[in-house]
């Protein structure tokens, strides 16, 4: 096990990883910031390239990005009071107070030390417990990884949508779109209409790129008609490197922030903006001095900042041990992993150990280069808010179509694109959630072969689901997690009553 | 019918429950070779059918029974004329592809787009709209040997 810790190390610090994982940090960075423009984005613009790049540099790259996503969207939070990213929401609320009393550098580098504090964190706990889970998981039998890969897709329901009924018929239609093409276990042609393009399916990365870029180009390019370009003209950033009587006050919603970033990562569909939030109320409810929340308080940066960025580690944890993806960046990960032949889960710990390590120490590396880039280079970073969307929309646009056309060499995969970028348009008008329907995609297959094969060998018996105690443990969080999400709909919809009734 | 198509839920329970009936059809179709008590290649498929056909139609009858939510209006303001139009002028270019190749296509598409986001300098406009575009299209054929569509010519 050292050598491949050696080897996975050794991976991650070969310069051209190192160079990869800074471009990509500064990229995450970059698209962090710009309101409008999320990680997913970001990574879509990378993805040709990493079709080209081996393995190790194709991770580095999009990790850097992952993680410098993360910080990014916190500079915008806190200059313009508009998060960059969802996840960086909770910082606005004291980052954006400070930076009108004038301490933008101060408020900046909060944010920085508590990014890169929490990622770290989050980095020795996907060290220590990713193994280990692999290791367990080693153990799942064909009912245990069904179980597995139900929970998965219920708990990302369940928080990622207003309605549970509609996060779940998301997932059904990203199922029956995985139904299409060899079946996974006879390889059955399956509505494929007798087109040999859809023998091997719908590529799931230009699904996803279609599902995410054209619906957000589409609203970019109105909200840009409206004149709501965000400038940061006027904002001066100095003094930047935090003061030992700040890093005093912020120790403790640091760790705050650091551990449930890390668990809730962990979760899948959790994900940055819940942790935020949570980190941001639990540092108020610990601080002595509660009331100076929202008006500019350091702990109120430092908490959701640190948890945000500690949710990137977490969320590698099930991406990397057990296939399942706990946000639709990790879904992303995942593809581009499977484009190089890795399939992550526990056998990736097996298989290829030094590679799994790779990937940990890449992230580790994410982190430092972030903190460097972001410390060595905020002053032009800034700028990059105020980027002129006249380039950098239709240049999303053009490899959009490159990163399609690119799987393949298939005009196919740009029309399925397409496609799904007009499905995304209608479930957004519609109110559906997205993302349940991306998971499905990413996780439709294995539900399918593990069910069939556990199936199989019961002879059609199902209480083979239940007298497994992995599989029973699996439902039962399942069951508990649409339950939860029911209570939570009806609280919510009661609460609404109750609010709409008082405003009347 | 304008009433029915404003409560976006009824929409899509209704939309739905059709795609769940189609899909059934369509599996009800698929070859059964399956061996004796084990599932076979439409068994998935057919799970698939129940859960969407019963979501679906849960759906669409709260829908229509929940007598607290007023049906919302159907806007169809300068914003949603815009989005159409753009996703029009993102389908031309899909659709000119395969016909005029990757530069043929994007340069135009490029320049459309740079209007639409309000650039105005014509210089500016024709320069990086030649410039991206072309860059890409090298990058990729000579840097990573992928052919981007070069069109019928």
């Amino acid at each position: 096990m050292s050598g491949d810790v050696l080897q996975g190390f050794m991976q991650a610090i070969q310069p051209s990883s190192l160079l990869a994982t800074a471009l990509g940090s500064i990229l995450g960075i970059t698209v962090g910031m710009i309101p409008g423009m999320t990680i997913s984005t970001g990574i879509i613009l990378v993805l040709p390239l990493t079709f080209v790049l081996d393995p190790g540099m194709s991770i580095a790259l999009l990790l850097g990005l992952y993680v410098g996503g993360m910080m990014g969207g916190s500079f915008s939070a806190i200059l313009l009071g508009i998060p960059g990213t969802p996840s960086a929401a909770a910082t606005a609320l004291d980052g954006h107070p400070l930076v009108a009393r004038g301490e933008a550098g101060r408020a900046l580098g909060i944010a920085i030390i508590a990014s890169f504090i929490g990622g770290l964190f989050s980095f020795f706990c996907l060290f220590f417990i990713a193994p280990n889970l692999a290791d367990l998981a080693l153990g799942f039998r064909a009912p245990d990884l069904f179980s597995l890969v139900f929970l998965g897709l219920t708990i990302i329901c369940s928080f990622a949508s207003k309605s549970l009924i509609k996060g779940l018929l998301s997932a059904v239609i990203g199922l029956a779109i995985v139904s299409i093409g060899q079946d996974p276990v006879m390889g059955t042609a399956r509505f494929t209409f007798g087109d040999a393009n859809l023998l091997s399916g719908i590529h799931f990365l230009s699904a996803l790129i279609g599902l995410f870029a054209i619906p957000q180009l589409i609203e970019n390019l109105v909200v840009n008609d409206s004149g709501k370009v965000p400038t940061t003209l006027g904002v001066r950033v100095a003094g930047i490197l935090p003061k030992l009587s700040d890093i005093r006050r912020i120790r403790i919603p640091i760790g705050i922030g650091s551990v449930i970033g890390t668990f809730l990562g962990i979760l899948p569909g959790a994900g940055g903006p819940i942790a935020a939030f949570i980190s941001y109320d639990y540092a108020q409810k610990a601080s002595r001095k509660p009331e100076e929340f929202g008006k500019g308080a350091v702990e109120g940066i430092a908490a959701p900042e640190a948890a945000n960025n500690a949710v990137t580690g977490g969320a590698l944890v099930p991406m990397m041990t057990l296939g399942i993806p706990g946000d639709p960046v990790t879904a992303i990960l995942i593809g581009a992993l499977l484009v190089h032949g890795l399939a992550p889960g526990p056998l990736l710990f097996i298989e290829r150990a030094d590679f799994a390590y790779g990937i940990i120490f890449s992230f580790f590396f994410a982190n430092i280069c972030n903190i460097v880039i972001a410390f060595a280079g905020l002053r032009i970073l800034v700028k990059l808010i105020s980027m002129p969307r006249a380039i950098l929309m239709p240049t999303i646009a053009v490899l959009c179509v490159v990163g399609s056309y690119a799987l393949r060499n298939s005009l196919f995969d740009v029309y399925v694109m397409l496609s799904f970028g007009v499905l995304g348009l209608g479930m957004k008008w519609l109110d559906m959630p997205v993302v349940p329907l991306l998971l499905a995609l990413v996780l439709g297959r294995q539900l399918e072969e593990h069910l069939r094969i556990a199936l199989t060998a019961s002879q059609g018996d199902v209480s083979v689901f239940f007298t497994s105690p992995f599989s029973a443990l699996f439902l039962g969080l399942a069951a508990i997690s649409i339950v939860w999400s029911i209570v939570n709909a009806r609280r919510s919809r009661s609460a609404g009553t109750l609010n709409s009734k008082f405003s009347e | 019918l304008i009433a029915f198509l404003a409560r976006r839920d009824a929409v899509v329970g209704a939309v739905l429950l059709a795609i769940g009936i189609v899909y059934g059809f369509l599996t009800a179709s698929l070859p059964n070779r399956s061996l004796p008590n084990t599932p076979g290649p439409a068994f998935f498929p057919w799970l698939i059918t129940g859960v969407l056909i019963v979501l679906s139609a849960v759906l669409l009858i709260r829908a229509l029974l929940d007598a607290d939510h007023a049906p919302r209006q159907l806007v169809v303001d300068s914003d949603s004329r815009l989005r159409a139009f753009r996703l029009g002028w993102i389908v031309v270019y899909l659709a000119a592809l395969p016909f005029v190749g990757f530069l043929g296509a994007s340069v135009p598409f490029f320049a459309g787009m740079m209007l639409f986001c309000g650039e105005r300098n014509r210089t500016v406009i024709l320069f990086t709209s030649a410039v991206i575009p072309g860059s890409l299209f090298y990058v990729f054929r000579y840097g990573f040997q992928i052919l981007l569509p070069s069109g019928v010519w």
